[in-house]
């Protein structure tokens, strides 16, 4: 009877049919020729603690995802723009502060230079988004700077590119969050005191929200672009208008001069370059759109090369916008006694104390998390890439539950976390750390850019090789400047860290090209069967059922088998000796005495002796050590029993041409 | 066909042979069953002829025979339709079906039918489809194979 079922009676006598059970249905799906495919039940904790510990899980991350469920939706270029977009457009809220921040150093005066600085990364930015154009067209499978430098230049170099781009990547997370809460606080300031908190634990949510499966394609995504775009042109325009046609504006007042009087700095080409360099932040996130070429609906390459423009073209009209209207109302940067960002100052200025300020904060705190939620999607993906290369652990290449590579997403959070604490979710405290990478992952893309035309040689390569060689040059040329003039602010950290990612990566792939090697069998030829003698060892604690399955599983592995049994109690041993050699007459027992009480050493030295008394000129044989193992039946029992089998475990893990098995024994009741 | 043509069906079974025609009734099924809501319940018989005990242990084994409903499950879940498998021995296919289809009430009944031609090239329909058609209470559909799929 199959399945315990009766025969079914059909309506006419004689047909009978037999319903069969289909016990692989719950938890496997046969997909093809020996193929199967484990369904969600196979998948599923089989513990109390397990199945506990699961449901906590499906509370906080959502249930899990099956890899079919992932979500392949190619992005049009106004909803690729607002999502890719989101972390350049966003340095815009920020930028101009850290110019006014430099230049303040050389009085009121100095802080109207802040437009013709502005005006100069302006032009940076056109020159990097033209070269990044290239990237797009050549590179329509993703052309990070990791992947480029990759395939035209090596793996050092690329490393070093993937060492700036997670420093990057972490920088985005802590800028952008700390840069969000600023925004709330100026227009909350009651909440001054608490940004730490407030920005660690919107770095909290955004995790969460990743680990849950969060993706940036979402319609929900795109809209906070586009309400702080429109409304921070809306502000542009309106405060334009003021000051060119109503000719409103002012001049930095005397009370602020007084202010910031003790620390004034004569008026340098240092201190220009210093303020150029700050402002230089504008430029982070210009690489995103090259990266993610592949999202693009097609032609992905045209597509992502017209959205880089607008971005460019947005992000240098917002840039220069901000700091027109600054330096025009004005505006200083935040101060301990203000508490209000400069482009917040801005706001207020246009909008007034009225809801529409509370609006635009609002836009723009919301566009800097979502830049930062770029970082959680962009910095596991890279990570998952270097594990695929070998370059960091395996795990950070696996999925969870959410199809989210949750390693790597942790990994961001706790570094962007722990960097706010330091800094104190001061976002100018961060910045020097942020341009240094950036700009050297420009410059390796640019210049791996220059050995791809160099050697592809496809129609028009001069001039798109000279193209990349001029943004290589530049992109370099200001890399070394934030890099001196950021220096002691912080950049010497940049510098020390990518060496050492560098190295570390390199370690890591030598270690897993070494176990490779290791591992390598030759592909040609059949696998022949086992050629080495084995024999069995079996440590013993008298006769009992665990003992006796132990034994009958040695039998069956091979006739060279004996049992060690290790005591200080020799009655006990010549009680043993007696009611083996009755009961287990085939199996030979050692019985080593151990005076001094120890068994695992013992057993160990037993072993080694066994292998220094092989004949030197055969090969050594292979020592499975069978353990029989008493399994407990709760988990606070687990205490009580196995210790010695577990002790013996570990001092035997990694001996020499010697395999541990457990043998458990469960109880039927 | 519109969905309004068709008059409403509660609950459908699918007769499965493992053949090609196979996908094509799990697509139209779950198609359908996706805009009214019918209860699809798949059926695969493995035939066991009278050398064997009717409950010999020969489908439930059996990787291939198992795979037939795997995959009409596969296509079901693919438009977001729940189907029921079901797996049978019985001495004669088209009984079990019919049998089948009347301890469940179902009142659609879909069957797949190969385009194989006997020798001097007639169409054979075999001995189930017939069976089915004349014992079958409820409606039934047959799906045959195009004629290009299998030529003689």
């Amino acid at each position: 009877m199959i399945g315990g079922r009766r025969p079914l009676q059909g309506r006419k006598p004689g047909d009978r049919r037999v319903r069969l059970e289909r016990p692989h249905a719950p938890y496997f799906r046969y997909t093809g020729r020996g193929q199967l495919t484990a369904r969600e039940a196979a998948s599923a904790p089989t513990t109390p603690a397990g199945q506990l510990w699961a449901t906590i899980r499906g509370f906080f991350f959502g249930r899990p995802l099956a890899s079919e469920d992932e979500l392949g939706e190619r992005l049009s270029k106004k909803k690729a723009l607002a999502i890719f977009s989101s972390d350049a457009i966003s340095s815009s809220a920020y930028a101009t502060e850290e110019i006014l921040r430099v230049l303040i150093l050389g009085g009121m005066a100095a802080l109207a230079f802040g437009l013709e600085i502005s005006i100069a990364i302006a032009v940076l930015l056109i020159a990097v988004a033209i070269s990044y154009r290239q990237i797009c067209i050549a590179y329509p499978g993703g052309g990070g700077s990791y992947s480029v430098s990759r395939r035209n230049i090596g793996r050092t170099v690329s490393l070093v590119a993937a060492s700036a781009l997670m420093i990057d990547y972490v920088m985005t997370v802590a800028v952008s969050t700390s840069s969000a809460v600023e925004q709330i606080t100026s227009a909350f300031p009651i909440l001054y005191d608490e940004r730490v908190l407030i920005g660690v634990v919107a770095i909290a949510l955004i995790t969460l929200g990743n680990l849950r499966g969060l993706r940036e394609a979402g319609n929900i995504f795109a809209i906070p672009t586009y309400l702080f775009v429109g409304s921070a042109l809306l502000m542009i325009g309106v405060g334009t208008f003021r000051i060119v046609v109503l000719g409103e504006g002012s001049t930095y007042g005397p009370e602020f001069n007084e202010q910031v009087s003790g620390t004034l700095q004569p008026l340098t080409l240092i201190l220009l370059l210093r303020a150029f360099a700050a402002g230089a932040v504008a430029l982070t996130g210009t690489e995103a759109i090259a990266t993610g070429v592949p999202a693009f609906q097609p032609p992905e390459s045209k597509n992502a090369a017209t959205t880089l423009a607008v971005m460019a073209l947005l992000l240098g009209v917002l840039f220069i916008g901000i700091t027109f209207l600054a330096v025009n109302f004005g505006i200083g940067p935040a101060t301990l006694e203000a508490k209000q960002t400069v482009i917040a100052q801005v706001a207020r200025e246009v909008y007034g104390d009225g809801i529409p300020f509370y609006l635009f904060q609002g836009f723009t705190a919301l566009l800097l998390f979502l830049a930062a939620n770029t970082s959680f999607n962009a910095f596991p993906r890279l990570l998952a890439i270097l594990a695929g290369d070998g370059h960091v652990p395996r795990q950070f290449g696996w999925r969870g539950d959410r199809l989210a590579f949750s390693y790597g997403i942790v990994v961001l959070a706790a570094l962007a976390a722990g960097l706010i604490v330091i800094f104190r979710g001061e976002t100018h405290l961060l910045i020097p750390l942020y341009a240094v990478g950036v700009f050297i992952d420009f410059t390796i893309s640019q210049t791996g850019m220059i050995r791809h035309w160099l050697r592809e040689r496809s129609p028009g390569w001069r001039r798109r090789l000279s193209i990349n060689a001029f943004g290589a040059a530049l992109t370099g040329t200001v890399a070394v400047i934030v890099t001196t003039v950021k220096f002691f602010d912080g950049a010497w950290m940049v510098l020390v860290l990518i060496p050492v990612l560098v190295a570390l990566m390199a370690f890591v792939h030598r270690q897993y090209e070494l176990q490779a090697a290791e591992l390598h069998v030759r592909d040609d030829g059949l696998l022949p069967g086992p050629h080495r003698d084995q024999r069995v060892i079996i440590p013993v604690n008298g006769i009992n059922r665990a003992v006796v399955q132990a034994v009958n599983f040695g039998r069956a592995l091979t006739r060279d088998l004996r049992a060690v049994y290790v005591t200080d109690d020799l009655d006990a041993a010549e009680a043993l000796r007696l009611r083996w050699e009755r009961q287990l007459p085939d199996v030979p027992l050692v019985i080593v005495e151990s005076p001094f009480r120890a068994v695992i050493s013992p057993v160990v030295a037993y072993l080694d002796v066994l292998d220094q008394a092989w004949p030197p000129d055969v090969e050594t044989p292979l020592t499975i050590v069978v353990l029989p193992e008493y399994v407990a039946r709760h988990w606070w029992d687990r205490l009580l029993y196995n210790q010695t089998a577990n002790r013996l475990k570990s001092a035997l893990v990694g001996r020499e041409h010697t395999v541990i098995a457990d043998v458990p024994y469960r109880r039927d009741h | 066909m519109s969905s309004s043509a068709i008059p409403a069906f509660r609950r459908a079974l699918l007769a499965l042979n493992g053949g090609p025609s196979d996908e094509r009734i799990v697509r139209l099924a779950a198609e359908y069953a996706a805009r009214t809501k019918v209860e699809l319940i798949a059926v695969h018989v493995v035939e066991i002829d009278w050398t064997l005990p009717l409950d010999a242990d020969l489908g439930a084994r059996s990787e291939e025979v198992q795979r037939v409903l795997d995959i009409a499950e596969t296509i079901a879940e693919e438009s977001k339709v729940r189907l029921e498998p079901v797996l049978l021995q019985a001495r004669d296919v088209g009984a079990a079906i019919v049998d089948e289809a009347v301890e469940r009430q179902a009142d659609l009944l879909i069957v797949g039918l190969p385009y194989r031609k006997r020798f001097g090239g007639e169409f054979a329909i075999g001995r189930t489809i017939p069976y089915v058609l004349q014992n079958a209470p409820s409606a039934v559909w047959v799906v045959r194979d195009p004629i290009s799929e299998e030529p003689a």
